[in-house]
């Protein structure tokens, strides 16, 4: 179950992000009112602003940390075409007994004609990068070379992926057999443009990013996209925030030690929810990448969570303002908010607790060897939450169970 | 004549019509200006002076007014105007300071008019009176603004800024006599045309040059003024001082600003540098254009509503050569692309939420897809007339916090901090991580520790308990053995695998029943309780506890230490060289050349199963079915997989860890170190460092254990002669003393050293608290004072 805590942003127009830092103490949001501000959780889990300041001269789409080992680092860009590298300095003023922090300008990065529509910290490994991709479709990848100096910034590579760019993910994994690569999403509106999604490989041999694979099968405008986090996985995975929500796996193909062109990937569609029934504007998912969170125009926050077969379910609902959920969506309102009250809790305890399993649908017949989700027929894997009866639930737990009971993954553990 | 009266009264019925187009001009433009009914469009720049037709699908060329055949630069025109009254009557200022005015009724092909050269500089601007036909308005870069009479030969009056160069002037609507100018130092004055000798009112509107300023058509106090800071402000004019009600922040200096007709709150401005779109702002949400033109590709140096009462037409000229009539229907809405969302998952599994209210806060304005057909996005449905939605918007901002335990992160906190990695022999690893897991309602995990146990354990040790367990030993071990098989091949959850240890444990059953008849029974019971699938596990954990009981009391201390002495070895070695104060140096040298590191464990341990399995044939003769180590291998190496790729990564790695080199060998080196990464990388987010410094430590993977060797200088004085230590040894080569001397004993101290980063005096970390507890003072003797927090 969840606990909505409301905070009081203060924000003088649209909040278009929201970032957690490296350890999840810290968070900055960034707003139209082109501030962005830090918020850091107290000890018992209050969160105050701690900065706020004027960052940009155009709406602040972005806002994201760098690894803290490069400092406390954060980036933004924004619809005055350029992006910034902020640095905050400890100590100096007294504004430190205020309980504010001072952050600077590191750099400016004015190298994009059109508004920045997003940017990202390369992973940490690959050195202190960051990426920018911009509406007139070109992606900038900026190197700084002395880490300790942040005003520095040569623009290593300029991909122009010919679409309009509307967001763009890392793939994280660290992994020295994955060569570094990204995904770049498009918000150009025009279905016959084809593919919107498309993902980028660094080339050893020719040190440039090439073009390793279009997802054709994403027409529509595409809000936000998010490499899950990789722990060890030989495959990647990928949630799209188009009108609905998709989810993709990237199984990269073992290519022969000689062959130098770009790997090849097989694509997956392992998901794809249309619950928000509108545009979904974003997709995040948790550190273990077991769980996705999406959030769309009827302004909710869906949970999404595969089962041991790679199917994925919607797990639970949260009203953004808190409000218990209508029925009008159809939805098992699994995963009930409450609103800063601490009194409800123990009360709605018991609904959290079952709403963590999974469904087991009697649609889905036991099947030995299902973890490889893609040998199932692409019909059944796309779920849809509103025909589930809330039943099977309980109806299912004993038996659907019984050959594999000691699967469930380890989060579910916990009931 | 008849006929343009009537088109003007069509006209204000507000019937414009037309459609997004443009045509090249033949050179740059630097202003435009439309006549009051909204047909003709004039366009003047450096080498440009035509007059075009607004039809219905195109621009058409009226009239070119660069007549002569050696142009005078009287025609290189700043800026133009066509008379809102006079049909037939322009008013040009000239780069060269001339002010021209334009007949248009003249029948020569020479429109021009009257030439006023009053100006020593470039005129920036000129201004017909609203109202007044023959009343016209000049501003130059002189600093001078100058009023004519059309009548007249010359200027009727002439004010004076004092201050600089006058940027704009405008004749107040509503006011008869009033105008207001802008100048290059940021001020704006306010004149009345009859009092020439001062201004009325004068305030810093901007920092840097105030470009432009417009008042509004209807509310008569407004003015709004854009500079080159960027920012449009809109003034009331109506109060003592002039009130700043609003500001836009734009991206690029402001160069022209115009009210949107019959928007009270719109107003459209372009830039001057840099920037080449067109904005239409709606002054009460500042920060986010309503709508943007984009289709100029050089700087758009002039903007006019086509007609005074109809606000979608935009006309536009610009450095690009061309001349551009926009639709309001056909700006981008950069609204619609803002993400009005925000979603991020915090660490802890908390997730912050920041929305739009109005998504959030009720389902009205939201219209769902309409019935099937879901191919178009929302946004092209939801907006019968944007312009009445676009008030001040603000979002809602929450985090969600999970107090559900699986969702929260403590399991893999807890998990990391409990879980042992080394120190103890294997079996007892493996069971306390089992118990672990088990503590925090993880069966699975647990059951595979157990399993690992059992798979890996030297079967010798299992068998050969205390005399008082032997029974209830030989009962559960080889029971659980087959059990374990069996769902082992689920936990891979392959088919092939499960059929294959079926098979395998089936015959392992057979062979052992004739030995021992409890097994048999026991396996049969087992079988019975698989089939009720939640209570095989309890069974499983049950038998296992009760085997942890009856191993804890005496096993370990008895039979157990004598088969382990060989990893115990490796560990206790292990532990020395972190006591070693120079470790960090020589790390690197030790691990090549003795077998005392970590990294080298790998060779003194894989003996173990080897020698383990000689040692069962030879003693156990019972047992001798067991299954050799290296068979669980390809298995153990699929069920690492399979956590790594269910997220546990944590599991793959303490499992890689634990197991050393009885699985290292069946797993590449790229993925052990994929999966040590990422593993760390989850570490040092919880901030668990302890945890990954041990696994740092732990690793065999050679990139892995240098990481915590890189990036890290350990600078060493000595602390006698206090010069920098440049050997590795104990002795400074400079004073030839011992460099690390107890205070209190007076013996080297190895292992944790303490010291006073005053006075660099220290010594065994407990001598020196037991020396802090009686005196603050330096233990040495040199009188240094102790702050005891410094500890």
């Amino acid at each position: 179950m969840f606990v909505a805590r409301s905070i009081a942003a203060d924000h003088k127009d649209l909040i278009h992000d929201v970032s957690y830092d490296f350890h999840g103490r810290r968070m900055a949001t960034c707003s139209s009112d082109q501030s962005v501000k830090v918020w850091d959780k107290s000890e018992n889990g209050e969160w105050h602003c701690t900065a706020s300041w004027k960052t940009h001269s155009g709406s602040v789409w972005r806002v994201t940390w760098a690894h803290p080992e490069f400092g406390q680092v954060l980036a933004s860009c924004s619809f005055d075409r350029t992006a910034a590298v902020w640095e905050e300095i400890v100590g100096e003023s007294n504004d430190k007994q205020r309980g504010l922090s001072h952050w600077i300008k590191r750099t400016t990065l004015v190298d994009s004609r059109t508004s920045v529509t997003d940017v990202k910290f390369a992973p940490k490994h690959m050195g202190l990068m960051l990426t920018t991709c911009s509406a007139d479709g070109v992606v900038r990848i900026y190197e700084a070379p002395d880490v300790m100096n942040l005003s520095q910034w040569s623009l290593q590579h300029e991909i122009s992926c010919k679409l309009s760019c509307s967001c763009i993910s890392w793939n994280p994994s660290s992994s020295r057999a994955h060569p570094a690569m990204f995904a770049v999403g498009s918000d150009d509106s025009n279905v016959t443009y084809g593919g919107k999604v498309q993902i980028y490989e660094y080339n050893e041999n020719t040190r440039k990013y090439a073009k390793a694979e279009t997802l054709m099968t994403v027409t529509d405008a595409v809000h936000d996209i998010a490499f899950a986090p990789n722990l060890g996985r030989s495959f990647h995975v990928l949630a799209i925030a188009t009108k609905d929500v998709r989810i993709f796996k990237l199984v990269p193909m073992r290519k022969e030690s000689t062959s130098t062109g770009p790997t090849k990937f097989e694509v997956q569609i392992v998901a794809q929810f249309d619950n928000h029934n509108s545009q979904v504007w974003r997709v995040s998912w948790n550190i273990t990448s077991t769980l996705l969170a999406s959030s769309g125009d009827d302004g909710c926050v869906r949970l999404w969570k595969a089962n041991y077969m790679d199917n994925w379910k919607c797990t639970g609902i949260l009203k953004g303002d808190g409000s218990p959920l209508t029925g009008s969506s159809g939805q098992p309102t699994a995963m009930s908010t409450v609103v800063g009250s601490s009194v409800q809790t123990s009360q709605n305890a018991l609904n959290g607790m079952s709403a963590g399993r999974y469904f087991f649908p009697p649609l889905d017949p036991p099947r030995a060897g299902t973890r490889y989700g893609h040998l199932l027929p692409p019909s059944s894997l796309i779920e849809h939450c509103d025909a589930e009866p809330i039943q099977p639930q309980q109806q299912a737990l004993p038996h659907r169970l019984s050959s594999r009971a000691l699967l469930p993954l380890p989060e579910a553990e916990g009931q | 004549m008849e006929k343009m009266s009537r088109v003007t009264t069509a006209l204000s019925s507000s019937a414009v019509s037309g459609r997004t187009m443009f045509c090249h001009l033949d050179a740059p433009a630097n202003a435009i200006s439309v006549c009051r009914d909204a047909t003709q469009v004039v366009v003047a720049g450096r080498n440009i002076f035509k007059i075009y037709a607004l039809e219905e699908e195109q621009f058409v060329e009226k009239l070119n007014l660069r007549v002569g055949r050696k142009p005078s630069l009287n025609f290189s025109c700043a800026d133009v105007m066509w008379h809102q009254m006079e049909e037939n009557l322009l008013a040009t200022a000239a780069t060269n300071g001339a002010v021209v005015t334009w007949n248009l009724g003249k029948p020569s092909r020479n429109k021009q008019d009257q030439l006023f050269t009053e100006h020593k500089r470039t005129v920036n601007k000129v201004c017909f009176h609203p109202t007044e036909v023959y009343m016209l308005l000049s501003g130059s870069q002189d600093g001078f603004m100058k009023c004519f009479d059309l009548r007249k030969k010359e200027s009727v009056s002439t004010f004076s800024g004092q201050s600089e160069s006058v940027r704009d002037v405008q004749f107040s609507m509503k006011d008869y006599f009033t105008f207001a100018a802008s100048f290059e130092n940021g001020n704006v004055q306010l004149w009345d045309i009859r009092r020439p000798d001062r201004y009325e009112r004068m305030f810093t509107a901007h920092t840097g040059p105030v470009f432009c300023c417009d008042w509004h058509p209807d509310d008569r106090g407004w003015l709004a003024t854009g500079g080159r800071d960027k920012m449009v402000k809109v003034w009331d004019m109506t109060t003592n001082r002039a009130k700043e009600i609003y500001c836009v922040q734009t991206i690029a200096s402001v160069a022209r600003v115009k009210w949107r007709p019959e928007r009270k709150f719109h107003l459209a401005t372009c830039s001057m540098m840099v920037d080449h779109n067109i904005y239409v702002w709606d002054v009460r949400r500042p920060f986010i254009p309503f709508a943007t033109f984009e289709e100029h590709k050089d700087v758009t140096t002039g903007i006019v509503w086509r007609h005074q009462h109809d606000p979608h037409f935009l006309l536009s000229g610009s450095k690009d050569s061309t001349l551009y009539q926009h639709m309001f229907r056909d700006a981008t809405r950069p609204v619609d692309k803002a993400n009005p969302e925000g979603l991020c998952f915090g660490l802890f599994g908390d997730l912050a939420f920041a929305a739009k209210e109005s998504l959030i806060s009720s389902d009205a304005n939201r219209k769902p897809y309409p019935g099937g057909d879901r191919r178009y996005p929302i946004f092209f449905f939801k907006k019968p007339d944007p312009t009445e939605q676009f008030a001040h918007v603000s979002s809602a901002l929450s985090v969600f916090e999970t107090d559900l335990d699986s969702n929260r992160m403590d399991w893999f906190v807890k998990t990391a901090q409990l879980y042992l990695l080394s120190g103890k022999p294997f079996a007892e690893l493996c069971d306390h991580n089992a118990k672990v897991a088990q503590e925090l309602k993880r069966p699975q995990v647990s059951t595979t520790w157990t399993m690992l146990r059992i798979m890996f354990s030297d079967p010798a040790n299992l068998t050969t308990p205390g005399p008082n367990h032997n029974l209830s030993k030989l009962g559960t071990l080889p029971l659980m053995n087959s059990f374990s098989m069996k769902e082992m091949g689920s936990v891979m959850g392959t088919e092939s695998r499960l059929d294959r240890s079926k098979g395998e444990s089936r015959q392992d059953n057979i062979l052992l029943e004739p030995g021992n008849p409890h097994i048999s029974n026991n396996n049969e019971e087992n079988e019975e309780t698989e089939g009720s699938e939640g209570q095989a596990e309890y069974m499983f954990g049950d038998a296992e506890l009760d085997d942890d009981d009856l191993y804890s009391m005496e096993h370990d201390n008895q039979t157990e230490e004598q088969e382990y002495t060989l990893p115990q070895e490796a560990f206790q070695l292990r532990h020395e060289i972190m006591d070693n104060p120079s470790a960090p140096e020589h790390l690197q040298q030790d691990k090549a050349d003795s077998p005392h590191v970590s990294g080298n464990e790998a060779e003194v341990t894989c003996l173990t199963p080897i020698e383990s399995f000689s040692l069962i044939s030879i003693s156990q003769p019972l047992f001798s079915p067991h299954l050799p180590a290296s068979f669980f291998c390809p298995i153990v190496r699929e069920m690492l997989s399979y956590y790594a790729e269910q997220g546990d990564v944590q599991m793959a790695v303490s499992v890689l860890i634990v197991l050393g080199d009885r699985i290292r060998k069946e797993i590449d080196d790229l993925t052990q170190e994929h999966w040590y990464m990422s593993y760390i990388d989850l570490l040092q987010r919880f901030e668990l460092w302890n945890v990954s410094n041990e696994v740092i430590k732990l690793s065999t993977c050679s990139a892995i254990t240098c990481l915590n060797q890189a990036s890290t200088t350990l600078h060493i004085n000595c602390s006698n002669c206090k010069r920098p230590m440049s050997n590795k040894g104990w002795i400074c080569d400079r004073c030839h003393q011992c460099a690390s001397v107890c205070a209190v004993c007076h013996h080297v101290v190895k292992g944790l050293f303490v010291w006073c980063q005053g006075c660099s005096h220290g010594g065994h970390l407990e001598h020196i608290m037991n020396w802090l507890k009686s005196s603050a003072h330096c233990p040495a003797g040199c009188g240094h004072l102790y702050v005891t927090r410094l500890w």
